[in-house]
């Protein structure tokens, strides 16, 4: 991967130079107190994209992935009946997205592009989009009490599927890295500048500092998904999880990693009907009723245990190459009832476990 | 076979209304065509046991058996008005338009079964997804074994497809065994649970080279499954179809996934071995 060196006051050139190119640019902003957002840089608000900030809770894969989306129109009644698919992907650029989110997207890409079919409105959006990764290099604002890249190993700096990353590297400059074709071209424009061997030295000690200066979150997923994996976790410690759970499907909104949608009509004009897909969260409890009223997950508990199973089980880390968390800690900073991802992973840890069933239950 | 990946997943495709048959109360079987040739020529290589999504404009989309064999000429579906989308299929007249987007799910590998016994119980509106490998069975008839179906419902009026069921057992393709939870008008016919079935006198059930099928309410499939596990009957061979509520039908919105099987890709088809194995209760 080629790398180069920017002076920090041209940093958010970069952002020109994409808006330049005909992208929309996304960044993120600081609102109030620990707020922060991503939103699109206009003339106006370009001053204000923040380089150091707390990682937005509304995570960017609302830019892939919306939490609203139109999938069809459908025109006219049952003479003249015409389907329209919806297909809006204008290209964009996300400056800013961190490393966890980075891997949150690759997630999404396994996912909705992989096994027996791809989502193509995913998918337009997805080769549309420009990704300009932001390492975490400051303690005090990058990197959250919750955070817990480093159990995840998606984090503090990504190593893949960006197509340029940014470090600071705290002289007064920014190491540039390229990880496609795309990322760099931007290399020829006059704001880079060729690296020393310095600096990539001071890159490596910085990156290592880091590393020690996270907070006291840690998720150790090894136990939790050996048994999770093996189902020999307690009804007990489900139930004692479920208590906590306030069916908010906040969890589920934030996770970069969650994907779940549901699908609606809606009536648009007197012969127009649009579809859309909206996201939807496995800890409610209409995500699986059926018709009768009947439910298959009708405890909290088994919707709890639905969330974790479906990030922790090995067959699904096998099909999906990693677990389903890339370690944000947005779950654990939403959530009211403290059962984010790092406590129910030390709450299934610490609880005995069953021994393995080698006998499935009899039904 | 599944539509290319190219595709858009997600657009269902014109079907006009051909005619509607009354089957059962709050049964009905909608014949339907594409409106494009093209569509219906590609959509016919469906496999028995898939099923497909269809689409009422305005009020939703659900998933719906296909209970023609792909060896039959129309398509159609057989669908129980329970909530807004059934009902609003239920309300279409010949000529109306509705869409209609598939095949999906793994169907039921028929070449799989070729030399064994056929045994398919049901129960219910359960015997909606095995019309189609019936059909498919009776109509490639020197590849299979013995075909016996057992099937119960509530009352004798709510057995369906019995037109259907008359003619296959005439000229001695198949048996049909018939039973009623209670009899009414006249059914002179055996009343019981559809497990009795299987010991009733003059019933001779073949275990060895066999395959079960099982459809119907989960209750009934439980104590069937307990039935003819106790006859000797492998979990391997035992076949069925698993209901979830489903929004997507291609693997991505997370509805139907149960355990650690997406049911509308890795399904609805599975036989008990893998049921049990899903690690969360059906
Ligand atoms: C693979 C598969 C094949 C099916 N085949 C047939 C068939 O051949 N004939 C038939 O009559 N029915 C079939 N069903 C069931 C059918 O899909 C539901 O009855 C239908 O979706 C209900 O939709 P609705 O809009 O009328 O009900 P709604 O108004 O949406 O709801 C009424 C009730 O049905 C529940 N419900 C909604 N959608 C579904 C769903 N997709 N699955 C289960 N419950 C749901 C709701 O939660 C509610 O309790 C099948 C279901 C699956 C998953
Ligand atoms: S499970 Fe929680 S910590 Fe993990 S990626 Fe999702 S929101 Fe972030
Ligand atoms: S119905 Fe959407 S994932 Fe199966």
């Amino acid at each position: 991967m080629k790398a180069r060196l920017i002076d920090s006051g041209n940093v958010l050139k970069i952002v020109d130079l994409l808006r330049a190119r005909g992208r929309e640019v996304i960044a993120p902003f600081c609102g109030r107190g620990r707020d922060s957002y991503f939103d699109t840089v206009t003339d106006e608000n370009r001053a204000q994209v923040r380089l150091h900030l707390p990682n937005p809770y509304y995570p960017p894969k609302r830019f892939v992935f919306p939490h609203i989306e139109r999938l069809m129109r459908v025109h006219g009644k049952n003479g003249a009946m015409t389907i329209e698919p919806a297909c809006e992907a204008p290209p964009r650029a996300i400056f800013g997205i961190r490393s966890c989110d980075v891997a949150g997207l690759w997630h999404l890409d396994r996912f909705y592009l992989g096994r027996d079919y791809r989502d193509v409105y995913y998918e337009r959006r997805r080769k549309n989009l420009f990704l300009v990764n932001m390492v975490c290099t400051d303690p005090a604002q990058d990197i959250g009490n919750d955070c817990f890249c480093l159990c995840a190993d998606t984090g503090p700096a990504a190593r893949e599927h960006f197509d340029l990353q940014l470090m600071d590297l705290g002289d007064g400059q920014f190491m540039a890295v390229a990880g496609t074709a795309a990322g760099e071209e931007l290399f020829s424009e006059p704001i880079f500048r060729k690296g020393t061997g310095a600096c990539v030295e001071r890159r490596r000690a910085i990156l290592a500092e880091v590393r020690k200066r996270f907070g006291t979150t840690t998720s150790w997923f090894t136990a939790t998904v050996r048994y999770v994996s093996q189902g020999t976790i307690l009804e007990k410690t489900w139930e004692e999880i479920g208590n906590r759970c306030l069916e908010c499907g906040g969890c589920t909104y934030v996770c970069p990693a969650c994907t779940c949608f549901t699908v609606s009509d809606r009536q648009v004009g007197p012969e127009e009907v649009e579809r859309v897909r909206i996201w939807d969260s496995c800890g409610l409890s209409g995500f699986t009723r059926m018709a009768g009223g009947f439910n298959p997950r009708r405890a909290v508990h088994d919707r709890r245990n639905r969330r974790f199973f479906r990030k922790l089980a090995q067959y699904f880390i096998q099909r999906e190459l990693a677990v389903a968390c890339v370690g944000c800690g947005r779950c654990a900073a939403v959530c009211h009832g403290d059962i984010g991802m790092p406590s129910i992973v030390e709450m299934i840890r610490r609880a005995a476990p069953e021994p393995p069933k080698n006998e499935p239950a009899q039904h | 076979m599944n539509p290319p990946n190219t595709e858009n997943i997600y657009l269902p495709k014109l079907a006009v209304l051909d005619r509607v048959v009354d089957d059962i109360p709050e049964v009905k079987t909608f014949y339907w065509r594409f409106e494009d040739p093209a569509e219906q020529a590609k959509f016919k290589h469906f496999r028995p046991g898939q099923f497909a999504q269809v689409s009422l404009f305005g009020v939703g989309e659900f998933p719906a058996s296909l209970p023609p064999s792909p060896t039959e000429e129309e398509t159609f579906f057989t669908i129980r008005q329970v909530g807004s989308c059934t009902s609003a299929l239920h309300q279409l007249k010949p000529r109306d338009k509705f869409a209609v987007r598939g095949p999906y799910g793994n169907g039921f590998p028929m070449e799989e079964y070729e030399g064994r016994n056929l045994t398919f119980v049901a129960g219910g509106i359960g015997l909606i997804p095995l019309r189609s490998c019936i059909v498919y069975a009776l109509q490639n008839r020197a590849k299979y074994g013995r075909i016996q179906v057992f099937y119960g419902a509530k009352t004798p009026g709510e057995l369906m497809y019995l037109t259907d069921l008359r003619a296959w057992e005439k000229g001695g393709a198949m048996e049909c065994h018939l039973t009623v939870d209670r009899a009414a008008n006249g059914w002179d016919g055996h009343v019981g649970v559809v497990g009795s079935l299987f010991k009733k006198s003059g019933v001779d059930m073949p275990v060895d080279n066999t395959t079960a099928f099982v459809c119907g309410p989960p209750v009934m499939f439980r104590f069937v499954i307990k039935d003819l596990l106790a006859l000797g009957f492998k979990e391997n061979h035992i076949m069925s179809t698993l209901e979830r509520y489903m929004k997507c039908g291609v693997g991505k919105c997370g509805h139907c996934c149960i355990g650690v099987a997406y049911i509308c890709v890795d399904g609805p088809v599975f036989t008990y071995e893998q049921i049990k194995k899903l690690g969360e209760d059906i």
